[in-house]
């Protein structure tokens, strides 16, 4: 059977060390100023009044059904059987429509090759039977990698014994490969995936895009010019993204 | 939970698709989206993993030291792994760990032997070859021993590589060597337990975490002043089913992960511990056998206890009594496996003695040791040290089974036979005689070179370390350093400290060189081996080559007798019956853990005690001897009197080391500058809101500005801010200028018993900037 490879996040066992997010930029040498994982901290006061914090590891979910996959112009991005959702670097253009795809803004241009970067789970490790950088340097043994189809694997055993949660919402439910288990917390609304405002979302491609494409060479330039001055709009989100993700603690 | 839940929404949406996929027009359209065609017909290249080879190591970016496994490509060491076989991490790394790559690949870092040709601290400097920077470094340590003495030499250490330059000071003939850990940081905690018990926890928590079924974790922020194999442990004890009760001022993530979170006034442990004694004792919750067998002294513990009562302790704790008397009664349950849980640095009052003792009578009355889930008995491996000439000084053979953290040799640096003793007083009768003499005091070291007392200190070694961030007076070591005749400093990065030495020499990173073995004992015992990942990438050497060429200039050559560090590694190891050969193949050798050796005493063994009465003395005899046992008594703390005060406190953050890793290029981007956490209803009464600029001052004056984090997280009489930042060196390019100083802040009082520094009774002043 072909597999389908899931990540579970302990979130009980995550410290917030950042020890993921160093091996993966170790291991792809990332740019500084982007990552391809992170791990969000999350403060608020709970309901008897006492201060919690919960921390959410996070990365490309790879989903069952990627909008990245469905936005992309040049069909560089891709999933694989094993449902691992991936860029071929020869194909990508950089056109970065994908990018505000993502609800998990797990994408980026990556400035050196001028194509789309972001977590492949390491498959070029897995491949090579390796587990994920991020996976074998987890201090507290928070993230697991395996294939959810194969009975006797860990990530099997795992999903079954403990309740499991998912980064969807009524608006974003694209069926993500990234389990959550908090032991009961609720996900914090700043966690949650989000429709990106700037997004020429799947349904706009769909219905209006797509037509326009069936008339020939006039549709692919209209998509195109309105790429790049989406680049530009989402170049400055990405900034955004970038600090807000390397807040204080 | 079900995998393959699909709505209906997306379902509808997936067919629209395909309708779209299966029109004729669409096929000549190449870029129009399509998942499921693309998955199944359209061939995609995928990257493949690039060859790399792998060496051995152990971590040199905190005092752990993780097994490692770095991998290399094109020369070039590209990626730190965990080494899998090594006990003290089982194979992760940190962030730190991972972040080391950066160390050797610094743009800033130091690449060639360099003397000073500015004022001190200045910065201005000119390159020198290596041979004329080591025969001047020769010529000015000899030409202080023949004005003043060779005990007028200071080394100091900090890192992993320090022992050769310990080996060369010794040899030189100075009693005064010394590394901050004891005085500094984990004194008081061996030096407590040692009294109590004549045994401790080694460096490196000898601990059945997984096995422990309650923590009663006494401000160990083990989850960010992290050791990867002590953390994993402790998560996996906690998944296990342990409970873990956080005492603490300050919420951190070690407290998310509890079941109870107790913030406790600053300063105040000892109070809370010595009424758990009170309620142990009272409600007779100690393991009655083992006391009866292995424990002297418990009516007099008694007696002097009866005051501390749970209800004594609220108003000086602010935790409320029935959570002493509570907590004492589940602990007395699940007990032996359950844990007093000292933090790792204990240099925080000014009766850090009798907080260490508390904890190690609780442990003791719970009869913690040699059982299942307390404290177990480590495995050693026993590698001799090369055969060396004799040391002037008696006490510098330092330990080497436990690391650099055993505390358990206590042999005075006395006077017997005519030889200067220490001048920081570690160890000397009449002055600390309860420090440890071979890592000695480096607090009184430096208050020692700043007032040239109890004799002239005229030349500085430092290898590694960093005197203005890890001491709390600037004033004392600019001081000490400006005191020096000649100062020369070791390093792989620039610092402040280094900033003033008169000949800068540039150390290779772990990364490009071997070390001495590391020897350690867990579960496991190991020796484990450090080689080259990679060859210096500038002109620097390895400390052992270093001290190597300064002894052949010294007359001390018969001090470092092989031709390579790889041959002293081989000697060593073949004293044992293993070789570096062997040692290469794994990175590690191992004792395997072994039920019986661990846990004696569930098996019917002994228990072993050596103290003078070969007994767990809880009124330690030592301290009668010197008149010293009212240590074990509360003694009033400092505390803040006005709305702005504050109690200041600093610690770890799990993704920077001390005040060394600020300027690393791949932990910089994670948190650039420190911020100072005050409590919502504070700020609110001082009109400071969140990120607001605030200004901390003092008692004497000190301080500066800093970002305000509102936070619930914190006491309202209490502020904390992460350790290490506040640097003003102009070389450390992205730390400089960045956050504020706690060293700057925190105090520099000293432990009345020990003679370590006090580093929490520090009351500022906080005000919107």
């Amino acid at each position: 059977m072909v597999a389908k490879y899931v990540m579970l996040a302990d979130t009980t066992r995550c410290i917030n060390c950042k020890a993921c997010e160093v091996a993966c930029r170790a291991e792809w040498d990332t740019p500084m100023g982007f990552t391809r994982d992170w791990v969000k901290e999350v403060e608020y006061v709970n309901a008897k009044g006492l201060p919690e914090v919960q921390l959410f590891p996070g990365r490309c979910q790879h989903c069952d059904d990627p909008p990245c996959v469905e936005a992309c112009p040049s069909g560089a991005s891709w999933k694989r059987e094993d449902g691992i959702v991936l860029v071929d670097h020869e194909t990508c253009s950089g056109c970065e429509l994908c990018v505000p795809a993502c609800p998990y803004e797990a994408r980026w241009l990556n400035p050196v090759t001028n194509t789309i970067s972001k977590c492949t789970f390491c498959q070029p490790r897995i491949d090579k039977g390796l587990e994920p950088a991020c996976v074998q340097t987890c201090v507290g043994h928070a993230l697991i990698f395996g294939d959810a189809n194969d009975p006797n694997s860990v990530v099997s055993q795992l999903l079954k014994e403990k309740e499991w949660q998912r980064l969807v919402t009524d608006e974003v439910n694209i069926g993500p490969n990234h389990y959550y288990f908090t032991d009961g917390k609720a996900i914090p609304q700043e966690v949650m995936p989000k429709r990106n405002e700037h997004y020429l979302a799947g349904t706009v491609i769909e219905k209006v895009l797509n037509p326009v494409a069936k008339l020939g060479l006039g549709g692919m330039v209209a998509v195109f010019a309105l790429a790049g001055v989406k680049k530009l709009v989402d170049r400055r989100k990405q900034v955004g993204i970038q600090e807000g993700n390397h807040e204080q603690h | 939970m079900p995998l393959q839940s699909k709505d209906s929404t997306r379902n509808s949406r997936r067919a629209f698709l395909k309708s779209l996929a299966g029109s004729a027009a669409l096929s000549t359209v190449a870029f129009i989206p399509d998942a499921q065609a693309r998955l199944t017909h359209v061939p995609h290249s995928t990257e493949t993993l690039k060859d790399y080879e792998e060496h051995w190591g152990f971590c040199d970016m905190c005092y752990w030291r993780c097994g490692l496994k770095v991998r290399s490509r094109d020369g070039k060491a590209f990626k730190i792994d965990g080494n899998p076989e090594h006990p003290l991490n089982r194979g992760v790394v940190c962030g730190k760990g991972n972040a080391g790559i950066q160390v050797a690949f610094a743009e800033n870092r130091l690449k060639q032997p360099l003397e000073r040709v500015g004022a001190r601290g200045e910065n201005k400097w000119r390159p020198m070859p290596w041979d004329e920077a080591l025969d001047k470094v020769a010529q000015e340590l000899t030409k202080v021993k023949d004005k003043y003495g060779s005990q007028a030499l200071v080394m100091i250490g900090h890192g992993t590589w320090e022992k050769p330059y310990h080996r060369l000071a010794h040899a030189f003939g100075t009693p005064n060597t010394t590394s901050p850990v004891f005085g500094l940081c984990c004194g008081p905690r061996g030096v407590g337990s040692m009294l109590v018990t004549g045994r401790e926890l080694s460096g490196n928590e000898t601990i059945d975490l997984e096995n422990c079924k309650y923590f009663l974790m006494m401000g160990r922020n083990v989850t960010e002043s992290l050791h990867n194999g002590e953390t994993l442990g402790w998560i996996d004890g906690v998944a296990n089913g342990a409970k873990v009760v956080y005492v603490d001022p300050r919420y951190t993530i070690t407290a998310s992960k509890a079941h109870e979170w107790l913030a406790i006034r600053p300063l105040t442990d000892h109070a809370f511990l010595l009424a758990m004694i009170h309620v142990v004792i009272k409600e007779r919750l100690y393991d009655q056998a083992f006391v009866a067998e292995y424990v002297s002294g418990l009516d007099e513990l008694a007696a002097r206890v009866e005051k501390y009562t749970p209800a004594w302790q609220e108003s000086i704790t602010s935790i409320p009594a029935e959570a002493v008397t509570r907590i004492a009664r589940e602990m007395a349950k699940a007990a032996p496996s359950v844990m007093v849980y000292s933090p790792r640095r204990l240099t925080r009052s000014t009766n850090d003695l009798g907080t260490s003792m508390s904890m190690a009578i609780l442990n003791a009355l719970f009869g913690v040791w040699d059982r299942k889930g307390g404290i177990f008995k480590p495995q050693t491996i026993t590698i001799p040290e090369i055969d060396l000439p004799p040391f002037p000084h008696a006490h510098v053979n330092r330990a080497e089974q436990h690391g650099d953290f055993d505390f358990s040799t206590t042999s005075f640096a006395l006077d017997a036979e005519g030889k200067v003793q220490r001048a920081d007083g570690a160890g000397v009768m009449g002055r600390w005689p309860l420090a440890n003499a071979q890592y000695g005091l480096t607090n009184q070291m430096w208050l020692a070179m700043a007032n040239q007392q109890p004799y002239p200190l005229k030349a500085l070694l430092t290898a590694g370390g960093n005197g203005f961030h890890n001491s709390t007076n600037y004033d004392t070591i600019r001081q000490a350093l400006m005191n020096m005749d000649f100062y020369v400093a070791a390093d792989v990065i620039p610092n402040e400290m280094n900033s003033y030495a008169d000949i800068l020499l540039p150390e290779a990173s772990y990364l490009e060189r071997y070390d001495d073995l590391q020897i350690g004992g867990a579960r496991e015992g190991f020796v484990a081996l450090r080689e080259a990942a990679m060859k210096p990438l500038h002109n620097t050497k390895g400390s052992w080559e270093i001290c190597k060429e300064l002894s052949k200039r010294l007359g001390l050559e018969a001090y470092f007798p092989h031709d390579t560090i790889e041959a002293l590694l081989d000697d060593r190891l073949k004293k044992a019956g293993y070789s570096l050969a062997e040692l290469k193949e794994k990175g590690i050798i191992k004792k395997s853990a072994d039920d019986k050796a661990n846990f004696p005493r569930e098996f019917g063994l002994k228990s072993e005690f050596p103290t003078p009465s070969g007994k767990i003395e809880l009124i330690p005899s030592t301290l009668k001897n010197l008149g010293a046992d009212h240590a074990l008594d509360w003694q009033e703390q400092a505390r803040p009197t006005q709305q702005n005060q504050f109690h200041f406190t600093f610690g770890r953050i799990g993704f920077h080391t001390h005040a060394r890793t600020q300027d690393n290029l791949w932990l910089h981007d994670f948190l650039s500058e420190n911020v100072l956490w005050i409590h919502p209803e504070a700020a609110k009464a001082l009109g400071i809101a969140h990120e607001d600029w605030v200004e901390v001052k003092d008692q004497k004056g000190r301080g500066g500005k800093i970002k305000a984090k509102v936070t619930p997280r914190i006491r309202p009489d209490t502020v904390f801010t992460v350790h290490g930042f506040g640097h003003w060196d102009e070389r450390m390019n992205l730390a400089k200028d960045k956050g504020l100083s706690d060293s700057l802040l925190a105090s520099d009082t000293i432990e009345q018993y020990i003679g370590t520094i006090s580093m929490g009774t520090s009351i500022v002043t906080v005000s919107k900037a």
